[in-house]
């Protein structure tokens, strides 16, 4: 009987928080008839953060694919002093709040020498879009390294070697073998870097501010419109958020549950 | 018969792993072992000829070229290790044919002697299948046909038979050799175990702590172990200390209260080894030249599948082993009084 009233109280519980996140969401998606739903999806406004949300993300995705394949395999492959302090350094993004991560950059192309000098070369990232894609990437790519440090880790580097005695390049061999090996890894993390960037507002708000029409993505839209009281436009911007957050959890259930490391 | 490969002063520090002022040579067509026991820096020494670590010191020649700063694309050498590393990317007649499309040839060309090959290792059915879908022997044998394809100078395995049950090994040893007397390619094959250098190699260097401890021919690391090292690794088990002092033509040498006579001459304080199929076993004393006569107290018999293994207590244990029938007639039991008897030239001092 004692045992069956443990189990009873954790199935309670555990039913209570399913309940809880449900209603959280039942009731953004609800709170607007479907029809004014769909209007305010299609409005101009939220088209346009739609655009930028994805326009964004993906370029900042890329580029984080491109960083971290390099440095991941740096980190994974060659010994070197100060290891532990540079991946140190290099996680450190990740717990850091993205709305400080934002100051850093704010304070790094305002108008210092560097960014008074990517300024002259065309290069405006305060309040611009070049800016959203800039704070997405900072905030982003730690976790983009870590995912793939890990899967590079887990790829026994005697392929790339036997690939070396067989004709290859060094840059050859990791292209014919560990890079292929890698494609789960890559496409885990490029799911979830793309749903981070489609989210992320604190570093963006600091870096690109939020100018309605202009660096308007949707988590700014969301914040604009709830500041303005036009709550239908936030609850859109919501929804659509909501539902990337359900294909980056479906896609990575079926990139076999990478995401549990994380 | 001239030397394909040289290694001079090869030392390389890696952290976990270093190599010591490595100095060995294989000649050309030669079955070179290396054997050691786990952690000896083997494959790190096997790593390093094929070009994948740099040496901090020494040098590699083949056939004459200085290799030492080649990548391992230019030296002309294949690797196949103890767990295959298949591309698991690719099926079986891309993984065979892989290193034909960097050395220049055209797809008739590899698309025949992949099929070739494969042949030669019976795997020819399998040239559609998956890595994954192989059994232990069929990948190894596709990591063989792989490495073979390219015609290198120089094989080098390492621990390629670890990885399998004790059938296939040996189904895979044969085919090793046979392989080998068809290509007759050089190869240095590295491994933990005596008895596969012993049937393969037709030399042996054991290493040990990131050096080479000695080099021979299977039978003069076996009955010449040149240290206490190598004798306990190749498995000799009469291995005593004591003190020796040179009397005319012999030593003898005193190990815990037994006087011991050897014909090899070296004193002072040395380890002395007799194998343990060397010692004559009988119930009374008898009257040979053999300079070695002791007695003792039969403490521990082991039968074993056509030997009987024997511990003789004479003050110090020694090891002798029967053949069944001799055991058998005999009528030894454990108590049993009996008599070892062995020769000065059979007592290898090290």
């Amino acid at each position: 009987m004692q045992r069956n009233g443990f189990k009873y109280a954790n199935l309670f519980l555990m039913l209570l928080l399913t309940l809880f996140i449900f209603t959280l969401i039942y009731e953004i998606i609800t709170h607007t008839d479907p029809a004014s739903l769909i209007t305010n999806i299609i409005s101009s406004e939220i088209q346009f953060a739609i655009r930028l949300s994805l326009l964004t993300s993906l370029i900042s995705t890329f580029m984080c694919i491109l960083i971290a394949i390099p440095v991941s395999y740096s980190l994974a492959r060659y010994d070197f002093h100060g290891k532990a302090l540079i991946n140190t350094l290099l996680d450190l993004p990740m717990a850091l709040p993205p709305i400080v991560a934002g100051l850093g950059l704010l304070l790094i192309f305002g108008t210092t020498s560097v960014g008074n000098f990517l300024a002259d070369a065309g290069l405006k990232f305060v309040f611009t879009v070049p800016g959203i894609i800039m704070a997405q990437f900072a905030v982003n790519i730690s976790l983009m390294l870590r995912i793939m440090r890990s899967t590079f880790e887990g790829i026994n580097p005697r392929y790339e070697h036997v690939a070396q005695t067989l004709g290859c390049t060094p840059f050859q061999a990791f292209i014919r073998t560990t890079l292929p090996l890698s494609k789960n890894g890559m496409i885990a993390g490029s799911v979830i870097t793309w749903s981070r960037g489609m989210g992320e507002f604190g570093a963006v708000l600091m870096l690109a501010g939020a100018t309605r029409m202009k660096t308007e993505t949707l988590p700014i839209a969301l914040y604009l419109n709830m500041s303005s009281g036009e709550l239908d436009l936030a609850i859109a911007a919501a929804t659509i958020l909501i539902l990337i957050s359900g294909i980056t959890l479906y896609l990575f259930e079926r990139k076999g549950g990478v995401a549990k490391l994380y | 018969m001239v030397n394909m490969i040289e290694v001079s002063d090869l030392s390389i520090e890696l952290g976990e792993f270093d190599l010591e002022s490595i100095n060995l040579c294989v000649k050309e067509g030669e079955y070179f072992c290396i054997l050691g026991p786990t952690g000896s820096g083997k494959t790190i020494l096997l790593e390093s000829i094929a070009g994948i670590y740099k040496p901090d010191l020494g040098s590699i020649l083949i056939n004459n070229h200085d290799v030492t700063d080649l990548l391992p694309k230019d030296r002309n050498i294949s690797v196949v290790y103890q767990d295959f590393m298949l591309f698991p990317n690719m099926n079986i007649r891309e993984n065979i044919g892989f290193g034909l499309k960097y050395k220049g040839f055209d797809k008739s060309e590899i698309a025949e002697k992949v099929e070739r090959t494969a042949e030669q290792l019976g795997i020819a059915h399998l040239l559609d299948r998956h890595p994954s879908t192989l059994s232990g022997g069929e990948k190894q044998r596709t990591a063989i046909a792989r490495a073979i394809i390219t015609e290198p100078d120089l094989l080098l395995l390492d621990e390629p038979l670890s990885a399998l049950d004790s059938g296939t090994k040996s189904r895979l040893r044969q085919e090793l050799l046979r392989i080998h007397h068809l290509k007759k390619t050089t190869t240095i094959h590295v491994t933990h175990s005596f008895e596969e250098a012993f049937a393969l190699a037709d030399r042996i260097a054991i290493m040990y702590g990131g050096k080479i401890h000695q080099i021979g021919t299977p039978d003069e690391v076996f009955r010449k172990p040149n240290s206490a090292f190598v004798a306990n690794f190749v498995g000799v088990e009469n291995l005593f200390h004591g003190n020796s002092v040179i009397r005319g033509n012999l030593s003898e040498i005193w190990a815990n209260g037994l006087t011991i006579i050897s014909s090899t001459l070296k004193s002072g304080d040395v380890s002395v080894s007799i194998r343990p199929e060397d010692i004559l076993i009988s119930k009374d004393p008898i009257d040979s030249s053999a300079q070695n006569s002791f007695s003792g107290v039969l403490t521990e018999i082991s039968r074993m599948k056509s030997t009987v293994n024997l511990v003789i207590d004479t003050g110090i244990p020694f090891r002798a082993v029967l053949t069944k029938r001799a055991y058998d007639d005999m009528g030894l039991y454990v108590g049993s009084w009996v008599y070892l008897t062995f020769k000065a030239s059979a007592t290898h001092i090290i």
